[in-house]
């Protein structure tokens, strides 16, 4: 739909940053996707709104970090502050029988002061529902998944029962 | 005696070494250290350590002296030599040290102490020549070198045994008594016994038992006697102990703070057995009978409540900076304003007037009337004269003071040279007529001289009567007297005259004296003083005050500085005032400077909308000097007005104020609460505090229409307001909603509420007006009282704002803004065109729209409809945000233990098998897909029976009907067909051009043109698709309304050349299309099944002018054999959508799961229906199990309500009397004559809303099981055995058909196009049976196969037939919902016709339309024939007129080439209509000379059900 007023008044957010490491001390050979989840007042005008890192293997140190370095470069242009855009990471790595296999789901909002910010992402998969499930998930190499990654930065259908 | 030694050496070291490890003490060169260097440190540090060494080396000689004595050990010898030769080398005295004293400096634990030190280099300096001073500092150095040497000697001492160390000695041990005893002395130990009340309360008084005398002491908490009488008596040990004891002898305490009941709510366990009364019970939720019940009060939002707070003005009648001068002005204006007070009452002359009015009545009473009244006059004439006299006084005092104060302000503005203030006092002199003025005040004088001494009379006759008793008395006396004491009569006469010297005073214990007569003399004396005093001289000036602000105040640059300063100081200065209402600060005024006059004006006022009752108003003064912070003046309470104060009518008050701030000012200003004085010499002080007076006025405020603003039940003036406020306090409590007041009542006298308890005051009143019975308790309580304060704007700002309206309406999914992006920023660039379409809509809904729909009833069940969907669209608009872990998580089942093995054996299976397996596509979900990205694949196989070119000039032909009539259908077995055709016509056959032309959303793609009636094209047609408003969520996809059209069409060349000899050298061709038929699938039934496959019945109009069908008998081929009892064309098509989405089930799933609880159904019903579809669905998961559906309010209700025989329209009976079939036939043909209108399309797929039959023919829409369940029912009525269908059909998926008995067979009825199909009719759009429902069981299919042409229908065999209702569940004899009876409404055969008529206007302006290059010319004659025919057409329902129709359209347009055809629909709207005529591209024929004709025909049947006829029809005239 087209914007109500030939030069609409926008306010920009440029973020730009990069996915530095992560720990997964269980995982090796790791690699993440990211793409951001923002309300529908919010439209990117330059940059990539997705994408996936080089796979990494785990540093040799006692820290054990995953480090990536993976630049993320977007300009968002808004009219709205509600929907604030968020990051949304999944880390992907391969299993026992070498299956891609999601290792982590996570989101964080874009800052809202401008300067530099460090952000730790808590990361999470969803559990299987009962133990045979989780057996056969192992087995098969199909661990449940989100239907969409952006799940993780929405409350809806999350709510407590 | 060595270890006692030694023990004491112990100690020593320990001492030493404490001392060592002590921080050492800060001294003078030590705070300076920073600023040395470390080599300079060094050398001072060696220094120190030299002369140490030096001293210690010295000390050493003597202390050997003494030590020698006693019994040395080798050990220490050892180390004094070492000593020793550390000494001698520490006479060498170098600047730099040697290795050894660097060794001794770095190892050597010495105390630096520079003090010390700097004394000793002093001492070392002189210790050569005064011999006697190194003796006194060598006592110091001894002990210190003591301690060293000893710290030296036991570090050393490593040899001595352990024993050498040790002493042992027995335990120390008290004994208890010992202990006790020691303890007692240093302990106190308070006794437990009470204290005597004596000595608690202070000494001769009684103790005071408050509760006694009424007062509220509050509960106190329990504490243990014996734990009281031990405090008691600790208390009254100490200092002042008697000050914690209260009046009544007891320890002061605060009321117990426990609560008696627990204010937080138990906790109940689920594990714990609940009380059966506090079980929670589940109930259904109940619809108000009134949705606005909790609006308070009917006209009366809240909040219309308002005070109007006039903040007028603040005078300072004090202020600190206050000059001396401005003092006198203060008083000499508080005079004055007293003096105008009293000029206005004007009591003087009104005593003065009342005394003259009364001094007539006593004159006249004196004349004639008794004297009872004029002793009562005379008394209150008398009264009032004192009175008048006092104002007079007053009235005189006043000015003298006013004077007085004037005459001081003049004076010191003279003394200070310079004037503060514009204050001026007039004395307006107003001159008296001399002789008259004293006319009259001799007369007044005279007047109360008279009365004075007629007062005095009167008072003299009564002294006079005393007397003389007295007299008597003490004549008698007097007499007894004489008898004793005669001797002294002499005596006694100069007592007599003493006592004719003596005034009134008669009491003399002696002779009463004679009362004196007044002298007239003397009281004349008297008033003329007194009327000097308080009243003007005759012929004196009346003396007027007038203050006028006239004087002009000295400009600061006359002023002497300390005047400047204070002027300064006064600018600096400002006040503002907060306004707390319930002690809340709701508004304040602007903050103003003080005025050199000290007055500020504020002039503002406030209006409060209050939701509370008003407690307390307050106003609280706050100045502000300089730039410093505020401070608080005063406060002063306001008066909450009475209900009568309205605005308008309110006074301004003024209400005073005053501050006991203490300020003392460093320039001319007097300061407050700060003695000052007038006079040089500082006598005769005075102290003043600030204060002053603001002026206000509050009220209620009256609102537009004039109603006061005031809260309801003040209005209601029921009980004192007091109690009114506490109704309210009620409510603030926390206890709201009690409104049983006589409930509260008994509870608090049940649980005896202390009536003294301040807590408990307002619940008291309340009670105590409740009782009293006249109380109005607010029919309401407000859940969130507080809730406006919290609100940033208000909500008209908030309505008002559009930007915010358009987020609100996004966020209700608003169709016109479900999607919308990018709010603008700013409220400007939101258009007014946003909200037309959503205003429009909304406007819409209420007013009906005639245009669009040419019936007033379709254009109300069309509103209807609307609004049903919009309420279910809201409904399924929750559900869509409910989610399912299915919805979020996509989790891999379970495998079964056989796919297990299954899936093991396929990881050995090739990876690229040879013979590679279909695959299931991957479906997409919908909302990561945008324009373009999908596509439709129609692939358009095969026809059959195409309908073929009649030859233009061939005979007429008498041909079989081409249709069979049901009579024949039901017969065993078809009649042979007559062969009447001639073997020629097989071969004359003209070919016949068929192609197939797909158009979806005004895309058109066509194929090649094949040959024959049979063709074959295998074509792939791709159609974009496109969802509107680039939505692609499963919702929007659902509500696609399109429809795909396939119309087949024939390809005609016309060999259009003019001349004969032409043709030779060229050709010249038109092409034209004739419209054949058409086939229309709804994109909804694409979207759900994925894809469509089969051969569908292609709608062909009854009548195709120049075209027919025929049986191709002649050609006995085996497949057209088989074919041969069928009618109507036949085309085989595949659709699907790529790529293929996910339709939206798991939604309907969802909202059933909603919708579930909404019933009315049993629980166990329900429960039972759940299982046996449970179990249905597990064996044979793709059949159709229905035993619930969802009413059109959106309730569950079991299926088998539905079916009840309802009668049919009596008229269509009346056709055929005699004739059950042909009325079965005409009812099919009734019910397939209501538009048809899917749910899914109008509900957005959510589910199907089965409405009633009555409903359904109210609504004249519905889908398929709407039309099967009323056909159902009518042929139940008609006495036939039926059955409701639910299965699979094409196109249109899960449908509802009806099954009869008849003869002996059973009949498959398409209740939406009013077909019926034998069992075994292959063509038989029906593909597979699910269960079959009748109105007292369901039955579902369990046999193998579910076509209807392979199952047996006999439900009574419960091996093919699994029933719901059996032994285990009897029917329960369920209700039906239909209704008893229906109510057909009558023909309205003149409607139908405006209807016609405006029908053919509105489609024949449509094709004009369509025809915008081309002139569109109208064939009249052709119409009218064409109209003649449509009604035959109705009657014989488009079967069997085909041929003498045709026949004679020929006859009349002979030399016309007529291509044309009657289409046939239910009416609904006009535009499905159009779109239909619009496909047949009628009007697409572009020869120039063509000649349409258009009829129209609108058949009425009951209940406004309508079936219309269009023919359409081109002509070209033949040359």
């Amino acid at each position: 739909m087209a914007a109500a007023a030939a030069t609409p008044t926008v306010f920009l957010l440029m973020v730009n940053g990069q996915i530095e490491s992560a720990q997964f001390p269980e995982f090796d050979e790791l690699y993440c996707k990211y793409c951001f989840a923002y309300g529908h007042d919010w439209a990117p005008t330059t940059g990539l709104e997705e994408g996936i890192s080089q796979i990494t293997s785990k540093n040799r140190d006692a820290q054990q970090a995953l480090v990536w370095n993976f630049p993320i470069d977007i300009t968002f242009k808004s009219t709205n502050p509600s929907g604030w855009p968020q990051i949304v990471v999944s880390v992907y790595g391969p299993d026992l029988f070498g299956n891609d296999v999601v290792r982590g789901y996570g989101a964080v909002h874009v800052p809202f002061t401008p300067g530099s910010h460090r952000r730790t992402i808590p990361m999470f998969v969803p559990e299987s529902t009962s133990k045979l499930q989780k057996i056969t998930s192992w087995l098969m190499g199909r661990h449940p998944e989100f239907t969409d990654p952006k799940v993780v930065a929405q409350g809806e259908g999350r709510e407590g029962k | 005696m060595n270890s006692l030694l030694l023990q004491t050496r112990n100690s020593r070291i320990a001492m030493k070494m404490r001392g060592v490890c002590l921080p050492p003490v800060p001294s003078t060169s030590r705070t300076s250290f920073a600023e040395f260097s470390v080599r300079e440190r060094m050398r001072e540090k060696l220094k120190a350590a030299r002369v140490r060494i030096f001293f210690f080396m010295q000390s050493e000689d003597e202390s050997r002296q003494m030590q020698e004595d006693e019994s040395q050990m080798s050990s220490r010898v050892k180390f004094r030599d070492s000593v020793k030769k550390l000494k001698q080398k520490s006479h060498v005295q170098t600047d730099f040290p040697s290795a050894e004293e660097a060794y001794n400096f770095f190892t050597f634990n010495f105390d630096l102490e520079p003090e010390n030190m700097k004394d000793e280099t002093k001492s070392k300096k002189k210790s050569e020549s005064n011999q006697e001073e190194e003796e006194g500092k060598e006592q110091e150095s001894i002990d210190e070198e003591d301690c060293l040497v000893n710290d030296r000697e036991d570090l050393f001492i490593m040899d001595q045994m352990a024993c050498d160390f040790l002493v042992v000695k027995p335990a120390d041990y008290k004994s208890y008594s010992e202990r006790l005893q020691k303890e007692r002395e240093i302990l106190f130990t308070p006794s437990i016994l009470t204290v005597p009340m004596s000595q608690k309360v202070p000494e001769n008084m009684q103790p005071r038992y408050l509760e006694d005398e009424g007062l509220y002491t509050g509960e106190r908490p329990i504490v243990s006697l014996s734990n009281q009488n031990i405090l008691e008596n600790r208390m009254l040990r100490q200092e002042q102990g008697k000050r914690w004891f209260g009046d009544d002898g007891k320890l002061l305490a605060l009321p117990s703070p426990i609560k008696q009941s627990s204010t937080r709510p138990p906790i109940f366990s689920l594990e714990e057995g609940i009380e059966p009364e506090l079980e929670t019970l589940y109930r259904k939720a109940m619809k108000p009978m009134h949705a606005n019940q909790y609006i308070v009060g009917s006209g009366d939002p809240q909040g219309q409540f308002q005070l109007d707070i006039d903040i007028s003005g603040l005078i300072f009648t004090h202020h600190p900076c206050f000059s001396r001068e401005h003092v006198l002005a203060a008083k000499l204006a508080q005079l004055y304003d007293q003096y105008l007070a009293r000029r206005q009452q004007n009591l003087t002359k009104l005593l003065t007037d009342k005394l003259h009015a009364l001094r007539n009545a006593v004159q006249s009473s004196l004349d004639n009337s008794g004297t009872n009244f004029k002793f009562i006059h005379i008394y209150i004439y008398r009264q009032t004269r004192r009175l008048r006299d006092a104002e007079q006084e007053k009235d005189r005092t006043l000015l003298k003071t006013i004077i007085k104060v004037w005459k001081e302000m003049k004076s010191l503005r003279d003394f200070q040279k310079f004037t503060n203030t514009p204050m001026k006092l007039y004395l307006r002199k107003e001159e008296v007529d001399q002789r008259s003025d004293k006319k009259i005040y001799e007369a007044e004088i005279q007047a109360e001289i008279n009365e004075l001494l007629e007062e005095y009379m009167e008072e003299y006759e009564k002294k006079m009567e005393e007397y003389k008793t007295e007299l008597q008395e003490w004549k008698s006396w007097k007499k007894a007297q004489k008898t004793k004491k005669k001797k002294k009569i002499k005596q006694s006469q100069d007592q007599e005259e003493e006592e004719a010297e003596n005034s009134e005073y008669g009491e003399e214990p002696v002779k009463p004296i004679p009362p004196k007569l007044a002298d007239s003399l003397e009281v004349e004396q008297q008033v003329r003083e007194k009327a000097i005093n308080i009243r003007r001289k005759p012929g004196e000036p009346v003396l007027i005050p007038e203050l006028s602000l006239t004087e002009s105040v000295t400009p600061n640059d006359l002023c002497p500085r300390a005047e400047v300063l204070r002027r300064e100081d006064v600018k600096k200065r400002s006040v503002f005032l907060k306004i707390l209402f319930n002690t809340k600060e709701v508004s304040r005024t602007i903050t103003r400077q003080i005025s050199s006059d000290f007055r500020v004006h504020f002039g503002q006022i406030f209006n409060l909308k209050i939701f509370n009752w008003p407690e307390s108003l307050k106003l609280q003064i706050y100045e502000t000097v300089g730039f410093s912070s505020t401070n608080l003046l005063a406060e002063m309470f306001i008066p909450v007005p009475e209900t009568t104060v309205l605005t308008g009518r309110a006074r301004t008050e003024e209400i005073e104020f005053s501050s006991n701030q203490r300020v003392m000012l460093d320039h001319e200003g007097v300061g407050s609460g700060v003695p000052f004085s007038f006079e040089a010499d500082g006598s005769n002080k005075i102290t003043l505090m600030t204060s002053g007076k603001v002026s206000n006025s509050v009220s209620w405020a009256i609102g537009e229409n004039g109603v006061p603003l005031i809260p309801l039940v003040s209005q209601q003036k029921t009980g004192i307001p007091s109690a009114l406020k506490n109704i309210d306090a009620v409510a603030s409590i926390g206890t709201s909603g009690l409104t049983d007041m006589k409930k509260l009542a008994k509870w608090a006298a049940e649980t005896k509420l202390d009536p003294n308890d301040p807590k408990n005051a307002d619940l008291m009143q309340l009670i105590m007006v409740a009782t009293s019975g006249d109380a109005c308790v607010p029919g309401f309580f407000r859940l969130e009282q507080l809730q406006q304060e919290f609100n940033f704007a208000l909500d008209e700002e908030l309505n008002r704002s559009k930007r915010f309206q358009l987020l609100q309406l996004r966020h209700r999914e608003v169709a016109e803004f479900r999607n919308y992006k990018q709010v603008p920023l700013l409220e400007r660039e939101i258009t007014e065109k946003l909200f037309e379409n959503y205003e429009k809509r909304l406007h819409e809904r209420d007013v009906i729209d005639s245009k669009d729909h040419l019936d007033a009833h379709r254009a109300l069940v069309a509103k209807y409809l609307q609004k049903v969907r919009e309420s279910v669209i809201n409904r399924f608009l929750t559900a869509k945000h409910h989610f399912l872990l299915s919805d979020l998580v996509n989790e891999e089942e379970v495998p079964s233990l056989g796919n297990l093995g299954l899936s093991l054996f396929k990881l050995a299976e090739p990876k690229r098998p040879l013979k590679p397996r279909r695959k299931e596509r991957k479906k997409v979900t919908a909302q990561k897909l945008s324009d373009g990205d999908i596509n439709l694949l129609v692939n358009i196989i095969r026809a059959y029976d195409i309908p073929v070119r009649k030859p233009v000039l061939s005979k007429l032909q008498q041909p079989s009907r081409s249709s069979r009539s049901f009579n024949e259908m039901f017969a065993a077995s078809p009649s042979p067909q007559s062969p009447t055709h001639s073997i020629d016509w097989t071969f004359n056959q003209v070919l016949v051009h068929p192609f197939v032309e797909v158009s979806f959303q005004r895309t058109v793609c066509r194929t090649t043109t094949a040959e024959g009636p049979n063709p074959n094209w295998n074509e792939e047609l791709e159609l974009p698709f496109r969802a509107p408003n680039g939505d692609y969520s499963t919702t929007s996809l659902q509500s696609v309304k399109d429809e795909v059209f396939i119309n087949i069409f024939d390809e005609v060349l016309y060999d259009v050349l003019e001349d004969d000899c032409e043709r030779g050298s060229g050709i010249h061709t038109r092409i034209e299309r004739h419209w054949l038929g058409s086939v229309r699938i709804p994109f909804s039934t694409i979207y759900f099944q994925t894809r469509i496959d089969g051969t569908f019945k292609i709608d062909i109009p009854p009548v195709l002018l120049g075209y027919s069908k025929e049986k191709n008998l002649g050609n006995e081929r085996g497949y057209d054999s088989v074919r041969s009892p069928s009618e109507g064309s036949y085309i085989t098509v595949f659709i699907t959508i790529e790529p293929q989405l996910i339709p939206g089930d798991p939604v309907r799933e969802k909202l059933y799961y909603l919708l579930k609880f909404d019933t009315q159904e049993d629980e166990k019903l329900l429960q039972a229906a759940e299982k046996y579809q449970a179990e249905c669905a597990l064996k044979f998961p793709s059949r159709q199990c229905l035993t619930t559906v969802v009413d059109i309010n959106g309730k569950t209700v079991f299926i088998t309500r539905y079916i009840k025989p309802l009668n049919p329209p009596q008229e269509l009976l009346n056709g055929h009397p005699n004739n059950s079939q042909a009325a079965a036939e005409l009812v099919a043909r009734y019910v397939s004559l209501i538009p048809f209108l899917p749910d899914s399309v109008s509900f957005a797929g959510i589910c199907d809303l089965w409405s009633t039959s009555d409903q359904f023919l109210d609504l004249l829409a519905g889908d398929e099981e709407e039309h099967a369940v009323l056909l159902c029912n009518y042929f139940l009525s008609m006495g036939k055995k039926a059955w409701l269908i639910i299965g699979n059909s094409i196109p249109e998926g899960t449908t509802a058909y009806v099954l009869t008995w008849e003869q002996n067979q059973y009949v498959i009825w398409n209740p939406s196009n009013g077909r019926c199909y034998g069992q075994f009719d292959t063509f038989c759009p029906l593909q597979s049976v699910g269960c079959l429902i009748s109105f007292d069981n369901i039955w579902f299919n369990i046999q193998q196969y579910d076509s209807p042409v392979r199952i047996n229908f006999d439900i009574s065999k419960p091996k093919f037939w699994k029933s719901f209702f059996s032994q285990s569940l009897p029917y329960p004899g369920l209700s039906s919902v239909q209704p008893e009876e229906l109510i057909y409404q009558h023909i309205d055969k003149a409607a139908a016709l405006e209807l016609q008529g405006r029908i053919e206007k509105i489609l024949k302006e449509k094709i004009m339309e369509w025809r915008p290059r081309h002139l569109t010319r109208w064939n009249r004659y052709c119409t009218s024939t064409l109209r003649h025919f449509l009604p035959l057409l109705e009657q014989f329902q488009g079967k069997a007129v085909e041929e003498d129709h045709q026949a004679e359209l020929q006859k009349q347009l002979g030399d016309y080439r007529v291509s044309g055809f009657p289409i046939h629909m239910p009416f609904s709207e006009v535009k499905p209509l159009i779109e239909a005529v619009h496909s047949t591209g009628v009007h697409t024929i572009d020869v120039s000379n063509a000649e349409f004709a258009l009829a129209v025909y609108v058949h009425a049947y009951p209940k406004n059900v309508l079936s219309v006829w269009i023919y359409i029809a081109s002509l070209v005239r033949n040359r």
